[in-house]
Formats: structure tokens, C-alpha cells, sequence
């Protein structure tokens, strides 16, 4: 009898998305989250249309593979970037902006990285140290692709004016924009870190932007021409702006004189 | 019992529960010596606080970088064993009621947040360091200077300020009193600021002066006291018309 009127199947319960108190959703409950990154171009795709796929990748074991891509599509996007700042002097800059950029964001990065860590664990965020690199190379690799987007305006305005502070200012202007997307990413990635406080992470907000605006004026000049591949004199970068503005100011008087 | 054995075995990455200030853990550490996590704690200290101590001579001389990083733990190693039996001493005449050894513990654990908190801002003073002009008389009359001072204070403070913050933390868990903690937390902080004073004066220069030679020790180095020093410098701030 049974076999004649079998049980109608049961409809399996809604699963509620499970919600942290501060009403996060946790990582890897879209099952879209938890499919694997498994190539350079996934990873791109990923951390634009899915950044939380990013994220719960970095906590998976294997997360070294994950890390290493996104620190290649850093390297090179920064050296595409960089041949793009070259080409407003031309020459050597074609080399060497390109060396620098990628250069100087890989020595940023290293020179932040044990404070990020130390910020991370004094705010209580249970995020390992690998997790930390990852979603710091997260930040990286999704500010140069940022770069690349601006990389052909940045191009046109190159070649159509001869004013170093205009165009120092234009891709300082790129550079912040691209960096606000980056940090955002990385605050997205430490808020599921079960962290209790996110001053620790702003402050390093600070301190990583000081160094990378700082990092321009120590591998001084990226725009310009020089004679020597690094500057001969020390300055930090608030004077080395204002130097920069004073010149300029200068050479308009000039023009405007002629 | 597994986990409490577990949370008790001593590995590098027990670090950041220590930053974290996961309190149940660290009071169990405390609780029960371990030669290994010891050896760990001091390791932190000397490498933290040495990294950090190099960045700061490095601007003066990599030859003071070198003195200036094994001065800098020394400092830390010295205030601690020097203080040891009297801070050991105030805790159960504080309300703490906790054996030397785990008042020695918890005080090496603060020192260890402290230090590696130093060791990760190592890379950021260096890197300013490396940036400021060579040291000079005029530079050290200018802004620059200040700067690296300034930064340097900084830093030193948080990285202090931090560790008392655990090590309160961890009193607290210890004597079941935010109270207790806190007169034990003052009454250490009274002896180990006296006397890690005092080993700064005796143990200068640090960041260094261009005028100046580089060396281990100034000459005047068992010459008056840090506070007799401060007492005349007030003296000469009230008397001078």
C-alpha cells in the first residue's frame, strides 16, 4: 500500500542566511562565492563583479595560488600604467616610470604589510597573516586595474600638454581614485574578519597613503626627465610639491612675461 | 583537557593572540611556565625592539643603527628584570594574589605586544629615515628632525600604550577586578617608567647628534641622574629673567 501512495516529497526548509549581529552576511553563503578562482582572468573578473568570491577564496588552504595571481596582474598592470606616465617625457622614462611604478607599489605594500597585520590583530580580527598579504594584494591588484582603465586618458593628456604639475596632478588625481576602490575593498575584507574596532584599520589607511605619496617623491622623477635613476637630494614629499609648484609658478610668470 | 593542552603548546603564531588580547588564553599562559615561551617572548623583544632601534640610529650612522639596536632591548630586558621583585612584591599587597613568576609573565607578555608592535613599524621609520635629508647641524635644527622626533614619540607611545592596555586586560581576568587591576596596572607602571628613565639616560644617544661622535655609551653617561637633569632644566626655566 505504501508503494501505491508514496509520501509526497517534502519540500526541503528555507536555510535563513545566516547574519553576523552587525548584519553582515558571512562569507561563502552564496554558493557563487565558494566556486574556485582558477586563472588570472577569473581573478580580475572576480574582485570587480564579485569581491566577496575574492575574499572567502583567501581563507580556502590553497589561497597562495590566489595571492601570487594578483600580485602578477599587480606587476604588470602597474607596468603598463607606468610606459603610459613614460610616455609624457619619453626616452629613458619609458623604462624607467614603468620600473618605479611597479617598483615602488610592491615596496609600499611590504613596508605596510607587518603594521596592517599588527592593526589587524589589536582590533581582534581573527584574519591570518596570509589572509592579511591576500586581501592586501586584492587592494593592489584591483588599484592598477583601475590604473589601466584611466591609463588611455591619462595617455591623451600626456601628449597634449607640456606641464609637469598638471600632469603630476592628473595622475595623483587617478591614483586616489583608484586607491579609494582599493581600500575599499580591503575594509569589506576586514569587517568579515570578526574585527571589533576599525580604527586601528584607518589609521593605517593613513600611514599606507603617506608612504606611497611619499614613495613618488623618494623614486623621484616618474613623470619628468632627470640624469640619475634616483634623486641625489632627500626631501620629503611636502616639500618636494611645493618646489614642484614653485616652478611652475615660475614658468607661468615667464610665459606670461613673453 | 585537549584544548586546554593545545592552547598551552607554545608557537610563534600565539603572537597575535597576545595583539589580539584574547585574555582566557593569555591568563593560562601565564599561569603555567613554559621555558619555550619564554624564549619566544624575549625573541620578540629583542628582534621587535632591536628592528625598531635600528631604524632610529640609522639616521645618524648605520654604526649607530647597530649600537641603538641592541640598546633598545636592553632597556626593555633590563627594566623588566630590574623591577621584577618589587612588581612581584606590590601585586598580592594590591589585592593581586598571583605568584612572582606570573606577575613576571604577565609584565613579559605587555613587553612582547609592545616590542612587536615597534618591530612592525620598523619598516615605516626606516623608510622615513631613508628619506629625511643626511643629519646635519642645520637638519637638526629644522623640521626634519622634529619630524622623526615626533614620529618616533609616537609610535614609542602606542606601542606602550597598547601593551599596558593588555596587560590591564589580562589583570583584570586575573584578580576578577577592574580596580585591582588597575592600582596594580599604576603601581608598575610607576616603577618600570623610573627606572626605564633612568636606563635611557645612562644608555643615550639614540636617534644621536651630528655634532657629536658615535658611540655606545656618552661619556657622561654615569654622570648625575635623567631626574636630576630634569631639575635643573626646570631650575633654569624659573631662574632665567
Amino acid at each position: 500500500m505504501n508503494e501505491q501512495n508514496p509520501a509526497p516529497p517534502q519540500i526541503p526548509p528555507r536555510i535563513p542566511s545566516v547574519a553576523t549581529p552587525g548584519g553582515i552576511v558571512q562569507l561563502g553563503d552564496d554558493p557563487a562565492e565558494r566556486a574556485a578562482i582558477p586563472n588570472v582572468v577569473a581573478a580580475i573578473d572576480a574582485i570587480l563583479r564579485h569581491p566577496r568570491r575574492v575574499m572567502f577564496q583567501l581563507r580556502q588552504p590553497d589561497a597562495g595560488k590566489l595571492i601570487a595571481m594578483m600580485l602578477l596582474v599587480s606587476v604588470v598592470c602597474s607596468l603598463i600604467y607606468g610606459v603610459v606616465v613614460g610616455t609624457f617625457s619619453g626616452g629613458d622614462q619609458l623604462w624607467a616610470a614603468p620600473a618605479k611604478i611597479a617598483l615602488g607599489l610592491i615596496i609600499s605594500a611590504l613596508i605596510c604589510l607587518p603594521s596592517l597585520y599588527i592593526f589587524t590583530c589589536l582590533s581582534g580580527s581573527q584574519a591570518r597573516l596570509v589572509e592579511v598579504c591576500g586581501l592586501l594584494a586584492g587592494l593592489l591588484m584591483l588599484m592598477t586595474i583601475l590604473l589601466i582603465g584611466f591609463a588611455p586618458v591619462a595617455w591623451i593628456f600626456s601628449q597634449s600638454t607640456e606641464s609637469l604639475a598638471w600632469m603630476g596632478t592628473l595622475h595623483l588625481i587617478f591614483w586616489f581614485i583608484a586607491t579609494i576602490f582599493g581600500l575599499r575593498f580591503l575594509e569589506t575584507g576586514f569587517s568579515h574578519s570578526n574585527a571589533r574596532s576599525h580604527a586601528g584599520f584607518h589609521t593605517w589607511v593613513v600611514i599606507f597613503l603617506l608612504v606611497a605619496v611619499q614613495m613618488t617623491t623618494a623614486l623621484r622623477p616618474i613623470i619628468g626627465k632627470a640624469d640619475t635613476f634616483l634623486p641625489k637630494e632627500k626631501q620629503f614629499f611636502v616639500s618636494h610639491w611645493g618646489d614642484c609648484l614653485k616652478a611652475t609658478d615660475k614658468d607661468l610668470k615667464s610665459k606670461l612675461r613673453e | 583537557m585537549h584544548t586546554q593542552s593545545a592552547k598551552l603548546k607554545t608557537h610563534p603564531a600565539e603572537i597575535a593572540t597576545l595583539l589580539r588580547g584574547e585574555t582566557g588564553t593569555i591568563s593560562a599562559w601565564s599561569e603555567c611556565w613554559s621555558a619555550q615561551r619564554f624564549a619566544l617572548h624575549v625573541s620578540v623583544i629583542v628582534l621587535g625592539a632591536g628592528l625598531y632601534g635600528a631604524g632610529m640610529g640609522w639616521w645618524r650612522d648605520p654604526q649607530q643603527a647597530l649600537y641603538v639596536a641592541i640598546k633598545f632591548p636592553l632597556i626593555i630586558l633590563l627594566t623588566m628584570t630590574g623591577n621584577a621583585l618589587i612588581n612581584g612584591m606590590f601585586a598580592p599587597l594590591l589585592g593581586l594574589n598571583i605568584p612572582f613568576r606570573q606577575s613576571f609573565s604577565a609584565i613579559l607578555m605587555s613587553f612582547t605586544v609592545a616590542a612587536a608592535i615597534l618591530g612592525a613599524f620598523s619598516p615605516l621609520i626606516a623608510f622615513m629615515v631613508w628619506n629625511a635629508p643626511p643629519m646635519s647641524p642645520q637638519a637638526v635644527s629644522g623640521a626634519t628632525y622634529s619630524l622623526i622626533k615626533l614620529a618616533n614619540v609616537a609610535v614609542i607611545a602606542f606601542a606602550g600604550t597598547t601593551g599596558n592596555v593588555r596587560l590591564f586586560q589580562t589583570l583584570a581576568r586575573l584578580g576578577g577586578s577592574k580596580a585591582v587591576a588597575f592600582r596594580v596596572l599604576v603601581a608598575w607602571l610607576a616603577g618600570n617608567l623610573f627606572l626605564g628613565s633612568q636606563l635611557s639616560w645612562i644608555l643615550r644617544p639614540f636617534i644621536g647628534s651630528p655634532n657629536l661622535p658615535v658611540e655606545f655609551f656618552r661619556a657622561t653617561a654615569l654622570h648625575g641622574n635623567f631626574y636630576e637633569n630634569v631639575f635643573h632644566s626646570l631650575m633654569q626655566i624659573l631662574t632665567s629673567d
